[in-house]
């Protein structure tokens, strides 16, 4: 009976719910949907928002690939730290992002690697790491969409979040 | 009973008969490369399930490459009146509208089932064709895969090898809205369904063996975890550990064990993780990125992507521990690899300038091949026959799911404009 179900489930019509931790409501159900609060760009996309861009804290970009910070991205960290320092109880998520040229899963593991290099560069520079998180989101969370070099390179950042005030 | 098991109660008999060896050899045809023309005439009774059973029998061998499948508004007679056995079908007439190879047969319902009998028959030989006749018995709902049976059978009785179309693929998609969900696709669908609501994103699917779960990674609760779906109750269990990050994960061939990739503090490894999620062994500990496991078929090795010399290329390594041995020679940024289920060949995707491609070569990395061109390719993953693979593509826009041949010979879209398709994963066959 149940295996009948799993063939209609696939058109959407079978409603047998099992216990998901995730209330998972259909299409034809009640539309539930968590607007969250947070102001990452995960939370901001489930808000229908673009991911966020600058703020506070500048967001520092990379090389096609790369997780190194040139002396740009020194430079623009170096503010960011000023304000942290100047902002004392103010936590940061760092988020890493890539662009979309490449696997979604590579990608992820990429963005984590700018999202450590960033905080390893605040806390070599006395900050406390507490104050920071990171979290990755690869390729999935662009702030544009061509396949052009200045939308690739826009997109390959870490971006900071702020709070916890 | 539970599970995805759909044909549980479906009957496959081999119709006997005095037929005729089939006619084709695979030397001479393949998928892409020689056509033969084939009519598939829906069965004769149910009118409703028989047009059912051609359309998506007519797109599996459409799909396959090695059919061209006549246009049923050339057909001369009509399918409810015409003789469905070699002694009253009008073979002359046939060959008239060029077709060289002909389905029929008879499809009959009543009190929930559905009995349905075809065969191939060679037009020129006016006779069936070897081991292709078949009485089926199932469901209504059980048409479709009732369908994709026989085309695999067709494509075992013309090239010794079964098809791969009872199957499934899982992908993820934002066909449903604006982030991405896990998705899976037969190839009956118009368009693929949608299996998870994440309200986040999903990464990385792939099948449990039995084909009652599909593994993926979630945002869900802030940092990705691993968490499996069940495919009939569409009801989500975490996977993976609270306290650990992890990108995505496959199941081994027999379902026991897990290759999953970690992250911690920015660097990604590959964990070996046992069936409730608990890690049993590291499997790489490098401070390069390493991701995208896949099992190699007999379960005691894995390919996966690493950038240890300082750019992504695919390795090979076994379960049990050996140093990881480097399989892409050629290309600067390789890829999302995958193990042939025959375990001969391992496809990847390669950067070629601005686009990723799709190459295919022997398990050491030995003649690689690029089998795409149009658009940007990635995330290949092969078909249980080994002989196709399904793959996410550009080409036409936005991302659809396309299928190829080993060889690249034929290229079809699988799923239509509009979608966000990508990281498609192949079911091994149905049961």
């Amino acid at each position: 009976m149940l295996a009948l179900c799993a063939l209609v489930a696939l058109g959407g019509a079978c409603k047998k719910k099992g216990p998901s931790p995730n209330e998972n409501v259909g299409e034809q159900g009640i539309g539930e949907e968590n607007l969250g609060g947070g102001s990452g760009s995960l939370d901001r996309a489930r808000q229908g928002l673009a991911p966020g861009e600058g703020g506070p804290l500048q967001d520092v970009h990379f090389d096609y690939d790369s997780d190194d910070l040139d002396e740009t991205a020194r430079g623009v960290l170096d503010q960011n730290l000023q304000w942290l320092r100047d902002n004392p109880r103010v936590r940061a998520e760092l988020e890493g992002h890539c662009d979309s040229r490449g696997t979604i899963e590579y990608n992820v593991a990429l963005g984590a690697r700018r999202a450590k290099a960033v905080k390893d560069y605040l806390t070599g520079q006395g900050l406390a790491g507490e104050r920071l998180s990171t979290i990755s989101y690869g390729k999935e969370l662009p702030l544009c969409q061509e396949e052009t070099e200045e939308c690739w390179a826009r997109n390959r950042r870490v971006h900071s979040v702020v709070g916890g005030q | 009973m539970r599970g995805p098991s759909l044909l549980a109660t479906m009957l496959i008999v081999a119709l006997s008969a005095l037929p005729v060896r089939a006619v084709v050899s695979v030397s001479i045809f393949g998928p892409g490369s020689q056509q033969f023309p084939i009519a598939i005439v829906p069965p004769k009774g149910d009118a409703a399930l028989g047009q059912e059973f051609a359309r998506v029998l007519s797109r599996d061998l459409e799909l396959s490459g090695y059919f061209r499948v006549l246009d049923p508004r050339t057909f001369t007679e009509d399918p409810q009146t015409a003789g469905v056995t070699a002694d009253a079908i009008d073979f002359a007439g046939w060959a008239a509208i060029g077709a060289q190879q002909l389905v029929k047969g008879t499809i009959e319902s009543g009190a929930g089932t559905v009995t349905l009998e075809v065969r191939l028959f060679d037009v020129a030989e006016r006779r069936d064709v070897a081991d292709s006749g078949r009485r089926l018995q199932g469901s209504r709902a059980d048409v479709p895969r009732m369908a994709h049976r026989y085309a695999d059978q067709l494509l075992a009785v013309l090239t010794g090898e079964r098809g791969p179309f009872d199957s499934k693929i899982a992908l993820t998609s934002t066909r449903g809205g604006r982030l991405k969900d896990v998705y899976v696709y037969t190839f009956d669908m118009a368009t693929p369904a949608r299996l998870t609501n994440e309200h986040s994103i999903t990464i990385a699917p792939a099948w449990r063996p039995d084909q009652r779960g599909v593994l993926f990674a979630s945002y869900r609760e802030h940092l990705p975890r691993l968490f499996e779906v069940d495919v009939a109750s569409r009801a989500v269990v975490q996977f993976s550990n609270d306290s650990k990050t992890y990108l995505g994960g496959v199941w081994s061939p027999d379902g026991t064990q897990v290759l999953a990739t970690r992250e911690d503090d920015g660097n990604s490894d590959i964990e070996l993780l046992d069936r409730w999620g608990n890690v049993t062994k590291r499997l790489t500990d490098h401070w390069a990125i390493d991701v995208s496991p896949a099992w190699a078929p007999d379960g005691q090795r894995f390919v996966f992507c690493s950038s240890r010399s300082g750019s992504p290329q695919i390795y090979t390594m076994a379960i049990g521990g050996s140093e990881p041995v480097r399989v892409s020679r050629i290309g600067t940024f390789n890829t999302s690899p995958a193990w042939s289920p025959k375990g001969d060949l391992i496809a990847w995707a390669t950067r070629t300038g601005n686009t990723f491609q799709i190459v295919v070569a022997g398990a050491d990395g030995s003649h690689p091949r690029t089998i795409t061109g149009a658009g940007s390719n990635d995330d290949p993953s092969w078909a249980p026959d080994g002989r196709y693979l399904v793959f996410s593509s550009s080409r036409g826009g936005g991302r659809t799911l396309w299928l190829a041949d080993r060889d690249g010979r034929t290229q079809k879209q699988l799923t239509p404009d509009g979608g966000d398709d990508t990281s498609p994963a192949w079911s091994s066959r149905s049961e």
